[in-house]
């Protein structure tokens, strides 16, 4: 396997209580792993890891080289997030917002180069963002602020594209909208995409392979079938579920009420 | 579309032209008005004089002479040197700590420089005198050392420390030192008026003593935050985001930080407290021209220094032959200024 990113026995302690517990998992190149779990399972945990943002137990290596070891510009030119509660700066507009993603390869003093507006440009015009380009952040409706967030990650050119449950704000049709557009990018420019997951059916839908967090342990992986185990489920997420096929090869997984309502309408 | 189509924020030259144009102009009146008027065509042709090389008559006589080069000029040249000072170091705090309130006084370092400036005028004239005077030495040590426990207390907090830790450190330190500064004054209520009226603020000086004192560390301090300007508009998307930016959000914060605290704490201890001006220059200029930091930080030291070369000129103007204390009026114009800025802000912190 051509290895992206891999996570050896990585463990996250904070104050004293375990969020992440000998994590092992290999990412392939140009491949999507998809993080599941319930609420407080450590999937935020495991992306802020692999961007260096909180200090864990264990390895985690991209291409073979420990981030411990990297230099924080070297990881940022090799990991980009795209968090799921991004800090907006009120007064800044689009194109500083997306130009901020250059950071790692921008000269401190000097500033951009021609290079980076060009870079920054392209994935403008990519995203379909040119026309807000000069709007402030803060007004952007969720679908345009989710694809602004995505080119800031994306003026990054890393590898490596971190998302943090890139579509919880967004209606249907935006969430869609958005995963397609990360499928497309991941094809057009190879990238290998880690994202935690709230949503099972698009997990169902979208990553070609799953990993289940539970109380920070991995407790499955693998395709959607394998994974999205209504049993497992039930017992990790105390959710009821059934597990549908989509009609085109693919699975959705639907939320059932466990009892019927009781009637008290005979009183 | 290309690099060549897009605008992303930058520091026009030509507002820099303006800016200075503003600092040059308010600096000449200034130096004309006062108690005794000076001619502009007279000053204009002395300070030619002082020119190397250049020999003109400026038709000034000896008490002109002195009253310009020996008390307006060195005054309108302190009042910019701290104006610069305080806003720059402002806005330095502000892009530090992602709060639109903070002050370079906001870790201790007015109160700190209080309780030093307090010390100097109760206990001064019994300590032994060095080749710097009691007064702004207890200021700056008293500024530096405020700021100094502010954060070895916010980093002796081991876990979930963010900015508001700090903060909340400087409220800690501030509330125990002005506490031990009004013991102080009370037990030499004596010295109470001095120290009054070194809180407000104020320019009074003779001769360039005090320019030559604090310029070294005003142009140290304000190199460093200039050059830091692009890093704090990295950490205006927080410290999690500045991290996976390949920004390191702590060093930032404490080199600019310090750099802010060492220029402040210098021209608190030859001008006393003069607020307000690190909050509303700032702010003006994000208003105005926008708000990277590429932009407010360098327009902040031309129209800091402007805005109290003016405050100066109407707190020795106003009540001539008195003097209203300059603090008073920076919070005059201030308070006001800083209700609008409050109106027109689109929620705090973010």
């Amino acid at each position: 396997m051509n290895r992206a990113l891999s996570l050896d026995a990585v463990g996250v302690r904070f104050n004293g209580s375990r969020i992440l517990d000998s994590v092992d998992v290999e990412i392939a190149r140009g491949e999507w792993l998809g993080i599941i779990g319930p609420n407080g399972a450590g999937k935020t945990t495991l992306l802020r890891a692999i961007t260096g943002a909180v200090e864990f137990e264990g390895s985690i290596e991209i291409s073979g080289t420990r981030t411990s070891a990297m230099k924080r510009r070297d990881l940022a030119r090799s990991v980009a997030l795209v968090p799921q509660h991004p800090v907006l700066p009120s007064g800044m507009r689009v194109v500083d917002y997306v130009l901020l993603g250059r950071t790692p390869h921008v000269h401190a003093v000097t500033g951009p180069s021609i290079h980076d507006l060009d870079v920054v440009a392209a994935i403008l015009d990519a995203l379909t963002l040119t026309a807000f380009m000069e709007r402030d952040v803060t007004t952007l409706s969720g679908g345009e602020l989710q694809r602004a967030v995505i080119a800031r990650a994306l003026a990054q050119e890393s590898p490596i594209l971190l998302l943090d449950e890139p579509t919880t704000a967004l209606d249907v049709g935006k969430q869609q909208e958005v995963l397609e557009l990360v499928d497309q990018l991941r094809r057009d420019r190879t990238l290998t995409v880690v994202s935690a997951m709230h949503d099972l059916t698009i997990a169902a839908q979208f990553p070609d392979r799953l990993v289940m967090l539970a109380q920070g342990e991995v407790v499955a992986e693998g395709d959607g079938r394998k994974v999205l185990d209504p049993a497992l489920i039930r017992t990790h997420y105390s959710a009821n579920v059934k597990i549908l096929d989509d009609g085109s090869g693919g699975i959705v997984v639907v939320p059932l009420r466990s009892h019927q309502p009781i009637n008290d309408s005979k009183n | 579309m290309t690099g060549e189509e897009i605008r992303p924020s930058r520091l026009h030259w030509w507002w820099l032209v303006v800016a200075s144009a503003a600092l040059v102009s308010a600096g000449l009146v200034a130096i004309l008005l006062g108690a005794v008027d000076l001619d502009a065509r007279a000053v204009i042709l002395s300070i030619a004089d002082r020119i190397p090389f250049v020999d003109v008559d400026s038709g000034l006589n000896n008490r002109q002479e002195a009253i310009l080069w020996e008390l307006r000029m060195p005054r309108v040249v302190l009042g910019g040197v701290v104006g610069a000072m305080l806003a720059v170091a402002g806005g330095s705090y502000q892009g530090s700590f992602r709060n639109p309130l903070a002050d370079p006084y906001l870790l201790g370092a007015a109160a700190g420089a209080g309780l030093g400036a307090t010390i100097a005028f109760a206990y001064g004239s019994g300590l032994p005198s060095g080749p710097i005077d009691t007064l702004p030495l207890l200021a700056f040590i008293g500024g530096v050392g405020g700021v100094a426990a502010t954060y070895a207390i916010g980093y002796s907090v081991k876990a979930g420390r963010t900015p508001v830790t700090l903060i909340l450190a400087g409220v800690a330190v501030a509330a125990f030192l002005t506490a031990v500064q009004t013991y102080l004054q009370q037990r030499n209520a004596e010295t109470l008026r001095e120290v009054y009226g070194w809180i407000l603020g104020r320019l009074s000086t003779v001769g360039w003593g005090e320019v030559w004192l604090v310029l070294p560390y005003v142009i140290v301090s304000t190199v460093v935050i200039l050059l830091g300007a692009r890093r704090l508009d990295v950490l205006s998307v927080g410290d999690d985001e500045a991290v996976t930016l390949g920004v390191d959000p702590s060093r930032v914060r404490l080199v600019m930080v310090l750099a802010a605290t060492l220029g402040t704490a210098a021209v608190v201890a030859v001008s006393g407290l003069i607020g307000f001006v690190g909050i509303i220059v700032p702010h003006a200029v994000r208003i105005v021209f926008g708000s990277s930091y590429r932009v407010v930080l360098p327009l902040s030291v031309l129209f800091g220094a402007t805005f109290l070369i003016l405050a100066d000129l109407l707190a020795r103007t106003v009540a001539s032959p008195a003097e209203i204390p300059i603090g008073v009026v920076t919070a005059f114009v201030g308070a006001p200024f800083f209700a609008l800025v409050l109106r027109s802000s689109r929620g705090l912190g973010s």
